[in-house]
């Protein structure tokens, strides 16, 4: 941020004499807009005393007209947010179908991410169904199998709800050390949106579902045809062990096959016409596409629920059916994609979410764990969604060691990497939850930082 | 239109009646899609589960499964299974392998094969069927998938006979190595504590190496993770 941002939107009745009041007027931008002011603020401090004595230059915009409506009859972000884009890592996957991208969070405020920008996860690339064709059959241990339209199922009373939808390699890269430097990287694997659509508990309604089914699962209509089976009350796995309790009782009963994200239909990158949300869990389970749901007693125990899916152990062991997203967090402003501009005030800013409900409290530090304050939760605050969370920073211009760290309304506190890493090794891949730590230079550069004894 | 106003206030009050029926309140919205034959299904319903229900006829050989793999599997997976071009590994290191380098805390992400991780032989069936050949999925027929099947579970040292021709019952019999290998979900497993002050006794031992960020080089990192 150069010097001639700030003086753009300082109008002449605006203009400050001292530099009280000049504080002061950064500070009210700084509550009311976003990290670009914060920018602004700190360039003007850093030439504290210097007083705006040249005329303001007449905004050449002032003297054009501009473009009619329809002009973009489907409006796009302006020209000069082109780098707030999804990314991808291209030796993390052998190719772009069965791969994935990651969300721009340094770049997003609040907590709903716009649908050009949900991270896309494809086993078997994006694909364009056409929707009046397109049809669901649900089936299996039920009174009358059915098939419906997506006409029929927006008949059906509608769910809506904000929830965030996870890839459980969210932060997959870090397990054996520190590797990306990056937010958009480290856990971009997150969006979060208003989804719209059908409640699973209707469909059972209409299709008679039997008291044997103990299980369900649904299968997409692209070349992945991915399926994964979700528990109902009694589920057990296939050793005939029942599965924990909140995943049998409580995790159905928010399912919906969503026909709309955000106010709009489901983008093709996020399974148009329709797709399953199993709302809290890895993300893989809301299949796309969805063409079929069927009732049974037991799981498939499928490729995604064997050979992929999975969280490899010390032991040597492999974890099954490792569906909640645990409380995580992560600080979203400072971080190593949005750098500090000199001392100063700050608000620290971050998101939090868990799988489990609600997000409770979030603690920040800036000194790598020695001592925590609890920051502010701005609403709305939902269960199973990304809750904002803001604590102001008077920066000394020092090294610092910013993180955050959620604890969600079970009581659980997230954990630090060292205890993740001494419970499940470095082998696992999915569900890293772990307090994220990034470390603030004096020239204000930002790092991805593990500390190993906290 | 009406006379007197009570034939008006009977009229409302009629309507009223009229509306509060026709409200569906709790009950199930019934009269929605059609009603669907199973044997409708059956194009769509592939789904085989891990004890071999939902496997269909036919059958297919070791011998007819190499030309298929060969032909549209061995430029990913590797001629003799052992992974291509980052792609997965058919024969990976043994179960007792995965073991011992996970003790040490060992990579065993990219060494995973058929013969390390994959639970059962006919949901290996079912994957092949549904989305294999990565490049043309569901083109394979029922016996074709058999045979590649067969192929693949030869390769991965699981099926030590050449002349084994698999179908339904040799699928649901072989046992897999890593059959027992897994376990359903005990987390919450870590119980951290919510410390506000003095919480760390040292200082921070802080480690950075980060090597790919925004505006770097994305393609410039090093091991690739397994997904």
């Amino acid at each position: 941020m150069s010097e001639k941002n700030i003086t753009m939107p300082v109008s002449a009745d605006e203009q400050v004499n001292s530099n009280q009041t000049r504080r002061s007027f950064l500070r009210k931008s700084v509550a009311v807009a976003g990290g670009a002011v914060i920018a602004a603020a700190a360039a003007g401090r850093a030439s504290a005393g210097a007083q705006v004595t040249e005329p303001l230059a007449i905004p050449p915009t002032n003297k054009i007209l501009g473009r009619g409506v329809v002009s973009v009859p489907y409006g796009l972000p302006s020209k000069y947010e082109a780098h707030v884009v999804r990314r991808n890592v291209e030796w993390l996957t052998p190719d772009t179908i069965a791969s994935i991208s990651f969300t721009p969070l340094q770049d997003l405020e609040g907590i709903i991410t716009p649908n050009g920008l949900h991270f896309e996860r494809y086993h078997g690339g994006a694909v364009d169904i056409d929707p009046s064709t397109h049809r669901l059959v649900v089936h299996g241990l039920v009174d009358k199998p059915m098939i419906f339209t997506i006409e029929d199922l927006k008949r059906f009373p509608q769910k809506a709800a904000f929830w965030f939808l996870e890839c459980p390699a969210n932060g997959a890269m870090e397990w054996r050390g520190v590797q990306m430097d990056s937010l958009q990287f480290t856990h971009g694997m997150i969006s979060c949106s208003e989804w719209i659509g059908v409640s699973l508990l209707d469909l059972m309604k209409a299709v008679g579902v039997k008291k044997e089914a103990t299980w369900f699962y649904g299968e997409g209509a692209d070349g992945a045809a991915l399926q994964r089976s979700v528990p109902l009350p009694g589920a057990k796995d296939q050793f005939g062990k029942p599965l924990p309790e909140f995943d049998t009782n409580e995790i159905y009963k928010d399912v919906i096959v969503a026909y709309a994200q955000n106010g709009e239909a489901l983008r093709p990158e996020n399974g148009y016409p329709i797709r399953l949300i199993v709302p809290g869990c890895e993300a893989n389970l809301s299949v796309k596409y969805l063409r079929r749901i069927k009732f049974v007693d037991k799981p498939l125990v499928t490729y995604q629920e064997t050979r992929h899916y999975t969280d490899g152990m010390p032991d040597g062991r492999f974890r099954q059916y490792t569906l909640v997203n645990e409380a995580n967090s992560v600080v979203t402003f400072p971080c190593p994609d949005k750098k500090m501009s000199g001392k100063g005030s700050y608000e620290i800013r971050g998101l939090a979410w868990t799988g489990r409900g609600k997000v409770k409290a979030v603690d920040v530090s800036v000194d790598g764990g020695k001592t925590w304050k609890e920051a502010k939760l701005l609403d709305p605050v939902f269960s199973k969604c990304l809750t904002r969370f803001t604590l102001p920073w008077e920066w000394d211009g020092k090294e610092a060691l910013v993180m955050s760290r959620v604890t969600d309304e079970t009581g659980y506190v997230q954990p630090t990497l060292r205890q993740l890493r001494e419970q499940r090794g470095s082998n696992s891949i999915y569900h890293k939850n772990s307090i994220q730590t990034w470390k603030v230079l004096p020239n204000g550069e930002v790092h991805n930082v593990q500390i190993e004894n906290l | 239109m009406f006379k007197s106003k009570i034939s008006k206030t009977a009229l409302a009050a009629g309507l009223m009646a009229f509306s509060s029926m026709s409200f569906a309140g709790d009950a199930a919205f019934n009269g929605i899609g059609k009603t669907i034959d199973e044997k409708a299904i059956a194009p769509w319903a592939i789904s085989v589960h891990f004890d071999g229900d939902g496997l269909p006829a036919g059958k297919g050989s070791v011998a007819q499964g190499e030309p298929i793999y060969q032909a549209k599997c061995a430029m990913c997976h590797g001629e003799f299974g052992e992974g291509a071009k980052g792609y997965p590994k058919m024969l990976g290191e043994t179960v007792e392998q995965i073991h011992a380098l996970a003790a040490k805390d060992e990579d065993t992400v990219g060494v995973r094969g058929i013969n390390s991780l994959w639970g059962h032989a006919p949901t290996l069936y079912d994957y092949i069927r549904r989305a294999m050949p990565f490049f043309a999925p569901q083109s394979l027929g029922n016996d074709e998938a058999y045979a590649t099947t067969c192929y693949v579970l030869y390769i991965a040292e699981i099926i030590k006979d050449d002349k084994t021709v698999c179908d339904a019952s040799v699928l649901k019999a072989t046992k897999m190595p890593s059959q027992d290998n897994f376990y359903t979900d005990p987390r919450p497993d870590i119980k951290n504590a919510r410390c506000m002050n003095d919480c760390m006794k040292e200082a921070p031992v802080v480690k950075e190496m980060a090597v790919v960020g925004v505006g770097k080089d994305a393609s410039s990192g090093k091991t690739a993770a397994d997904h």
